[in-house]
């Protein structure tokens, strides 16, 4: 990326991503790999992030937003692109510089299960992180583990247990007290809540929302729920096979979707009203995510798109675009949504004509090759 | 005749820590055709129930009473030999996590056709040709290509769809689905709640949807009920409960949901945790996370009681009609409020 972006004062945003890409090889060959192709998980994302804010990042599984995050987090090195985190450019620092910068970031991940460590107790999993930096003794790390507990809802007399003893809700609750432990400026959240129930997810969404209220945190949030994301975040930004195709501040994104994706995304969600469900009109999305290998030509969703028009779609790839009138909300379609909630006339729009057989047989086949 | 009646289930773990009284004095109708809503939380008792239904919970292990009622028959205390002829063929069965219910090492094809042997005298070609043809009725492209697959070949969404699939090639007369959607994206969710409804309208099937999720309660079924603690807590038709609930428990169920349609600062959250089933809290099994309670929740259970006006609409809750009129007016005012749209 050689052309650079315009962001007005840096110093304003703690996180600032700039055509980031991320490209992993496929290679054939034991001894002599060769590469035959490249996976691009993430192909150009920019935004930024002030202090105290949150972005979520929505998507179906595969669109690379879990591996934006670990580009962030500095678990993976880009391909391209460049992330200033604070002022500073982390993009291709080596592990020995990440490290002071570790302590400004952590993150949470999905599954509570599996992201903490069988065979530790509950203190030592949460006081780990202070101890790899080397903050205070013993008894001080004992004492801020402590108080971490009973921050994030848990028992400080808790300390001696293994994680098994937990419910999933609660195991969550350590790995945000470990994420807290060492007073980050960021915590990126990749898919938080997706595996817990629904009344205890609610109380993960107000236990994040009270922390970032109490200690000036900042939050990628990583969902595949538009629910989920609506409820925590400043900035949405919606990705599709690893580029953003819809950004906007939460309230405009939600009122007046552009991007068919991002309609099919929210009338995708169940409503807990059945007359209300009946009466709406749902796009639902045929087959999976295309292969990131061979991503389909021009707009990437145009073979799953129901406002699709040959010729123009499949041709021209669209930029994002403003919205007009509405400041911080951007989309990239050539024929956006234009009206919300959508009628019948929205999902075929003038000019677009229904795929024949071939081609909708076509798209999602090439996903399971 | 209804075709499944569940009579005072109960279904008690022994451990070495005591009994567990998983599922304790359920019962609920389903007629042929019609979808049924099971709601709760994890160890709400939900997925016992209708593994105790389909005769799956070890009889060493647990202690099960009652009755289990399909299309006339006892089932619940046969043995598994005895189910064959019920199970796989007249009840199918989906899981929550396709990728642990389908055999790696085989390829799908063979685990389709083996479901179609084991209760048809056909030959394997028949079997075959049976598997394709309902891998086409779930949607998956290519389905004479793809039967020939491992199910790691295929995508999460498309495993669910061989799972259900497989619970469907012999035509049952009921579908069990434990947490189909859980573990999938939205999208995926959709498609795979769009495919049940469509196939179960082609067959006349009868479906149990077992979920945590109101909302694809709300999507799909026709009767709803929500355990709690092991117990049915509330049962209704799908539109009155969602118009009137009148539980505490369904109320913090419908406030902590997330919702597209409305600007909530803060969710409701239900406090605490889901009870212990070993030692249950005397009285209302909801009574120690309940916003309402008072005295008699914390020594008398609550009985199974109709709504004002609707006899197919019962509840377990002491507080009187009034009270609960009330407080559920100023909730649904609350879950709406600030919703800008």
């Amino acid at each position: 990326m050689s052309e650079q972006l315009v962001v007005d004062d840096p110093e304003k945003y703690l996180l600032v991503v700039e055509g980031l890409e991320k490209y992993f090889p496929v290679t054939r060959g034991l001894v002599f790999q060769k590469e035959v192709a490249q996976v691009k998980a993430v192909d150009g994302v920019n935004f930024t992030l002030e202090a105290g804010q949150t972005l979520g990042v929505v998507g179906e599984s595969g669109c690379g937003k879990s591996t934006m995050a670990r580009c962030i987090a500095r678990l993976l090195e880009p391909t391209g692109g460049k992330i200033i985190f604070d002022g500073r450019d982390i993009t291709h620092l080596s592990t020995q510089e990440m490290r002071p910068i570790r302590r400004e970031m952590m993150m949470v991940f999905q599954d509570p299960y599996a992201s903490l460590n069988a065979r530790k107790r509950v203190g030592a999993i949460i006081g780990e992180p202070l101890e790899v930096h080397d903050i205070g003794t013993a008894a001080d790390r004992k004492r801020r583990v402590q108080e971490l507990l009973e921050i994030v809802g848990l028992n400080p007399e808790h300390y001696n247990r293994f994680p098994h003893e937990f419910s999933g809700g609660q195991r969550q609750r350590i790995g945000i007290a470990r994420a807290l432990s060492i007073n980050p400026k960021l915590i990126i959240c990749d898919e938080p809540v997706s595996a817990l129930d629904v009344s205890v997810q609610a109380q993960i969404l107000n236990l994040l929302k009270d922390l970032q209220r109490d200690f000036d945190l900042t939050y990628v949030f990583i969902a595949h729920d538009l629910n989920v994301v609506r409820h925590v975040s400043d900035r949405v930004m919606v990705m599709y096979l690893g580029k953003p195709v819809e950004t906007g501040s939460g309230k405009e994104l939600y009122a007046l979707p552009k991007h068919p994706y991002t309609g099919a995304l929210l009338s995708a969600v169940p409503i807990a009203d059945p007359k209300l469900g009946r009466a709406r009109k749902q796009i639902v999305l045929e087959g999976d995510v295309p292969s990131p290998i061979n991503p389909p030509t021009a707009c990437r969703f145009h073979p799953r798109c129901p406002r699709f028009v040959d010729g123009k779609c499949n041709v021209d790839e669209p930029e994002l675009i403003q919205v007009a009138g509405e400041k911080d909300h951007d989309y990239a379609c050539h024929f956006p949504l234009e009206r919300w909630p959508m009628g019948d006339d929205e999902l075929r729009h003038e000019g677009a004509f229904a795929r024949e057989a071939p081609a909708q047989e076509a798209a999602p086949a090439a996903s399971f090759d | 005749m209804a075709l499944l009646e569940v009579q005072d289930l109960h279904t008690r773990f022994r451990t070495d820590d005591g009994i567990v009284k998983a599922v304790s004095g359920v019962t609920f109708e389903l007629d042929r055709g019609q979808t049924l809503g099971v709601v709760g939380e994890s160890g709400s008792g939900k997925s016992v129930t209708f593994l105790t239904v389909m005769g799956l919970v070890d009889p060493r292990l647990a202690e099960m009473t009652g009755s289990v009622r399909f299309d006339g028959e006892e089932i619940l205390g046969r043995t598994s030999t005895q189910l064959r002829s019920v199970r796989g063929k007249r009840i199918g069965m989906i899981f929550q996590d396709p990728m642990t219910s389908l055999n790696p090492v085989k390829r799908i094809g063979w685990q389709l056709e083996e479901a179609v042997l084991i209760h048809n005298d056909v030959p394997r070609r028949e079997a075959r040709r049976r598997a394709i043809e309902v891998l086409e009725e779930v949607e998956i492209p290519r389905a004479d290509a793809r039967i020939d697959d491992y199910a790691h070949q295929f995508s999460g969404g498309m495993r669910q769809r061989v799972m259900i699939a497989m619970a469907l090639i012999n035509q049952p007369e009921l579908l069990i689905a434990d947490e189909p959607t859980t573990a999938l994206d939205v999208t995926t969710q959709a498609q795979i709640l769009r495919l049940i409804g469509k196939l179960q309208q082609e067959h006349g099937m009868a479906v149990v949807m077992i979920t945590h999720d109101l909302g694809v309660v709300a999507e799909l079924a026709n009767d709803v009920v929500v355990m709690y603690g092991g117990r049915i807590v509330e049962s209704a038709q799908v539109d009155d409960l969602f118009e009137k609930p009148e539980m505490p428990y369904t109320w913090g169920l419908l406030g902590s949901m997330p919702r597209v349609d409305a600007d909530v600062e803060r969710l409701e959250q239900i406090p605490g945790q889901p009870p212990s089933l070993l030692r249950p809290p005397p009285g209302c099994s909801f009574n120690p996370r309940c916003p309402y309670v008072f005295d008699r929740c914390r020594t008398e259970l609550p009985e199974l009681r109709p709504a004002e006006g609707k006899s197919d609409h019962e509840f377990r809750c002491h507080l009187d009609d009034g009270d609960r009129a009330r407080i559920w007016t100023q909730k649904q005012a609350a879950m709406a409020g600030e919703s800008a749209a």
